[in-house]
């Protein structure tokens, strides 16, 4: 089914600014340049970090108070002694350190045994809703950041408003408002010979794409050619790491750093996705050593490089880490687990009010289990993407985000 | 008869000339173009017309008619490839002694960037003894395959070989995958890409990789005592295990000592590590991607008690370690109870015959026939796969059994694959843009996978993907602004020659001239088969007009014509 995208850019070099339904127009490279006057909105960024692959919430955010934690895994239990402890019951994995200060100056906040309503144990399906936004719906055609940003009425038009970072456009961004999916920021553009010319080559082929182009082919295009002028005056990857701050190899860190740059650079970016894999650990996850520890490792690496990098930017950007579901409680017969249900989600920066592990613990004991094996779900992943908008990029309005869903009890994360 | 079957019947002529309700027919040009796009990799230069001069249905059946996907005129460049010609064992082997290497090296307490440099140097003295490593014979396997996608005549027998290599998705960077993978793709895949579908599933079901990149070969019966049944054994786990090379513990077979490094002691801790990572238990990771994304579908009607009951019927299915490294069933390992799946009972005690039933039930499941038939109709016809299209394909599998040549045969001949909606409408993979623009080029690959580094880079890195759901196939998930500023690059690079990992020859697309008109119009002809929008045209003929070197003018012309937006479409 085809997705009809908006062809939002008409021409010339001013971008729109739609307060309501007074639109004001200002001049794009000096917004580009973050010349944008104050108090507009847009200047928040919520990144959200797609942990695919069904990370175990439980060795991340260790139940540690819960007797059957210990119990149930022999094999993987963390060693005691190594553990961060966050309050009486939970406890940081010792590969997050680097999050462990941000939870001490109130930074960092946990929901626990969160998940879905949805009963699926696939991975595919339980991505899908979440990112969808809409448990056990598969008809759903677009993502639930991408329906905010088609709803919200206070933004800036750049298509830099949500941007993944990957070589696709996860399910979370798809729809109808404008999104970018950026591989690598640095190699974002034309490549041309000196004889070509990068200037007659980006001409042409959006001159090729403006005239003959259709449907989504068109719209990705314009959105492409418009976001290859907005990098070209603002040049961000020309921005080194501040405070010292060092991201780990790879393509999380990678990712993390541009997102850092573009942030700084003031583009107007609201939502920023990213995705990280590794987490299907059935087999030899190990404990304080071993797969899911190095995967961990980098997580924290590359989190706590970026709240470093960001400084005081930090208090306009929030992180959000979400997973399809949690793991098996139970380690399996490969000292691995298997799929599960209720997980944990990391919340950091802005003004969210951190130190404290929110949602209801169901506990860990055989009768409080979902369907006798797996971690319940106490708190509705959507009460907290929900929370994320009003309370971070200042929704109102969220019955066309997630349609048919009322909050129960507010998580309280933003007061 | 429904006219569905009627209009089958009457055949292809009838049916490419027969007007779809509001739109113009196919030409027999179109037809051409159509079924070099849909059931290959895109025209060469010149085969459109050699197509319409053999007749469209006759190129069709032949395609259809094959039974190796091999194409003879390759024999002999595929010899080149070092790895289609080795056995499992020295690629397990290879592995394992690299795996020594680092372990040794992690031991002599020697850091991250000495271990490269060790690397780096054992490398390179390999090399220079004309030995290749396992990451350069898996290299040869990314570049034997675009060297197929590009120039074999058995079209569909690769295009398939892509389907059902995309459908049992094996991650080729998981472990020991890096050396079960190539025997996977060559053994197990490919022979049957036409064959009969429980034919293809059993053969993956049984073959090592799958078997370890779903963890089959880690899942025991509950209260299996791995240790013991080893340590029971002359030799066993206690005394072997001190002493064991990496090789050696995964193969169970003992090595002449090679140097220091036989007999050298363990420390105990790992001992204790070997000791505890010996599976104790089910792991039902293969049971429920076997039916979710193998067989039924997510939606196929199975429960988690299924899942955990294949689970437990397939314990037991793993392979012979010390040898071939084929299939071996450890009935040690294997639940001895009785069974029930999707209310199918089982009895108590058959071993490796209930792994073959329950492959048998689910092949033959009508959730099978509808899910897999509708997976080759979204390919081969529509991104969103038309019912009627689908209702053909799983009528032709009943009637054939699950002959996956009968089940193509009915999808080409539906008129849903001839409907004008759906010509010119899918929008190219990432690996059938790369080679079918190299097609359209004249391009030969060269003997480095730096081709299928393009793949890559526009975001399909082959045999890469770490998820079973294997690369999707619908153009929400591959068109976006950075995707196809990627593919623009490409094209230009592509026809100006100077793109890493193929020769281009442009000669044989079009002559040279210094008309700028006669080019984009044997551009038009050449590339896009005469769909070439009069904006199109006009562009090109703007960015070529201060281009007086008719050689810069046509790389550019053609690079255009690559890169633009009719050329992304199939």
């Amino acid at each position: 089914m085809p997705i009809s995208r908006r062809a939002f850019i008409q021409a010339g070099s001013l971008a729109m600014v739609s307060l309501g339904a007074d639109p004001l127009f200002l001049d794009r490279a000096a917004y580009a340049l973050g010349d944008l006057r104050r108090g507009v909105a847009g200047k928040k960024t919520l990144v959200c970090l797609f942990q695919r692959g069904a990370v175990d919430g439980l060795s991340m955010i260790v139940p540690a108070g819960d007797d059957w934690y210990w119990q149930e895994r022999q094999r993987i239990a963390l060693p005691k002694e190594e553990l961060l402890p966050l309050d009486g019951m939970f406890a940081l994995h010792p590969r997050l350190a680097t999050l462990k200060p941000l939870w001490d100056r109130h930074a960092l906040a946990i929901v626990h045994a969160v998940g879905s309503p949805s009963t699926t144990r696939s991975h595919f399906d339980a991505q899908d809703y979440m990112e969808s936004g809409t448990p056990d719906r598969k008809s759903t055609p677009d993502g639930w950041a991408n329906r905010y940003c088609a709803h919200a009425r206070e933004h800036i038009e750049t298509p830099f408003r949500a941007v993944a970072f990957g070589p696709q456009l996860p399910r979370t961004l798809a729809g109808s408002a404008p999104a970018l999916a950026i591989d690598d920021l640095r190699t974002f553009g034309m490549r041309a010979s000196r004889a070509e010319g990068e200037q007659r080559l980006t001409r042409a082929f959006e001159s090729l794409y403006e005239g003959a182009a259709t449907g989504l082919v068109a719209s990705s295009s314009a959105e492409g050619f418009e976001a290859i002028r907005m990098l070209k005056a603002a040049n961000p990857t020309g921005q080194p790491a501040a405070n010292g701050a060092q991201y780990p190899r790879g393509k999380l860190g990678t990712s993390l750093q541009q997102i850092a740059q573009l942030i700084k650079a003031d583009l107007g970016m609201q939502v920023a996705f990213v995705d990280v894999g590794g987490w299907d650990t059935h087999v030899n996850q190990g404990a304080g050593q071993g797969q899911l520890a190095t995967r961990l490792d980098e997580l924290g690496g590359a989190l706590g490089a970026f709240t470093t990098d960001l400084g005081e930017k930090l208090g306009d950007v929030v992180v959000v880490t979400m997973s399809e579901f949690g793991r098996t409680i139970k380690e399996n017969g490969t000292g691995g687990t298997d799929h599960g249900h209720g997980t944990a989600m990391m919340i950091l920066g802005g003004n969210v009010r951190g130190g404290k592990v929110y949602g209801q613990w169901p506990t860990l004991a055989p009768a409080a289990r979902y369907e006798g094996r797996d971690l319940a779900v106490t708190t509705d992943f959507r009460s907290v993407f929900g929370e994320l908008l009003t309370g971070h990029l200042g929704a109102i309005d969220l019955a066309s985000v997630f349609p048919g869903f009322t909050a129960g009890n507010r998580v309280g994360m933003f007061g | 008869m429904t006219t569905r079957h009627l209009a089958a019947t009457l055949g292809l002529v009838l049916l490419a000339a027969a007007p779809t309700a509001g739109q113009a027919p196919l030409t027999t040009t179109d037809s051409a173009r159509h079924v070099l796009n849909r059931l290959g990799y895109g025209a060469s230069p010149g085969q459109i017309d050699a197509v319409v001069h053999e007749g469209i249905r006759r190129w069709i059946d032949r395609q259809l008619a094959v039974r190796d996907p091999r194409d003879p005129g390759l024999a002999l460049r595929e010899r080149a490839y070092e790895v289609l010609n080795t056995p499992v064992r020295d690629m397990v082997v290879m592995h394992t002694d690299q795996l020594g290497r680092a372990l040794k090296a992690q031991a002599a307490g020697a850091d991250s960037m000495r271990r490269e440099q060790l690397q780096a140097s054992l490398r390179e003295q390999r090399a220079a003894g004309g030995k290749k490593e396992l990451r350069d014979l898996n290299g040869d396997l990314l570049s034997v395959t675009l060297l197929r996608a590009t120039d074999s005549d058995r079209q569909l027998a690769e295009v398939l070989a892509d389907f059902w290599t995309n459908h049992f998705n094996v991650f080729i960077g998981k472990g020991f995958d890096r050396a079960y993978f190539a025997d996977y793709l060559e053994h197990t895949i490919r022979p049957n890409v036409l064959g009969r579908f429980e034919d293809l599933l059993i053969a993956t079901a049984k073959s090592p990789a799958m078997l370890f990149y779903l963890d089959n070969t880690e899942s025991v019966a509950e209260g299996t005592d791995m240790q013991a049944r080893i340590a029971g054994r002359p030799g066993g786990a206690q005394h072997r295990a001190q002493r064991l090379t990496p090789r050696e513990r995964f193969t169970g077979r003992s090595t002449p000592p090679r140097g220091q490094a036989a007999g050298r002691q363990l420390d105990p801790a790992m001992v204790e590590r070997i000791k505890q990572r010996m599976p104790k238990g089910i792991n039902e990771n293969y049971a429920r991607e076997l039916m979710e994304l193998h067989t039924l579908g997510v939606d196929g009607g199975y429960t988690q008690q299924d899942v955990g009951n294949v689970a437990r019927l397939l314990t037991g299915w793993g392979m012979d370690r010390r040898s071939g490294f084929a299939f071996r069933f450890l009935a040690a390992a294997h639940d001895q109870q009785a069974k029930t799946v999707l209310g199918v009972f089982f009895p108590a005690g058959h071993g490796e015959d209930e792994g073959l039933r329950l492959l048998t039930l689910l092949a033959e499941n009508p959730a099978t026939m509808h899910h897999v038939s509708a997976k080759l109709c979204a390919r081969f016809v529509a991104d969103d796969p038309p019912d009627g299209c689908v209702d053909d394909a799983v009528r032709a599998w009943k009637k054939s059994g699950g002959e996956i040549r009968e089940v193509v045969r009915a999808i080409i001949y539906s008129p849903d694959f001839w409907a004008a909606a759906n010509v010119q409408s899918k929008v190219k993979t990432p690996l059938e843009y790369v080679v079918s623009a190299v097609r359209a080029v004249a391009g030969e690959p060269d003997s480095t996978p730096r081709l299928a580094q393009q793949v890559a880079r526009l975001g399909q890195p082959l045999f890469q993907r770490t998820t079973p759901n294997g690369y999707p196939e619908t153009q929400t998930d591959w068109v976006n602004s950075g995707a196809l500023l990627a593919r623009m690059n490409f094209a230009v690079a592509l026809a100006a020659g100077r793109l890493p990992g193929v020769t281009v020859d442009l000669d044989r697309v079009l002559p040279l001239t210094s008309d700028h008109a006669a080019l984009v119009d044997g551009v038009n002809r050449a590339l896009l088969a005469g769909a070439m929008s009069p904006r199109t045209r006009q562009t090109i003929l703007r960015e070529i007009a201060d281009l007086a070197d008719p050689a810069a003018a046509r790389s550019l012309a053609i690079g255009l014509a690559i890169g633009g937006p009719e050329f992304q479409r199939q």
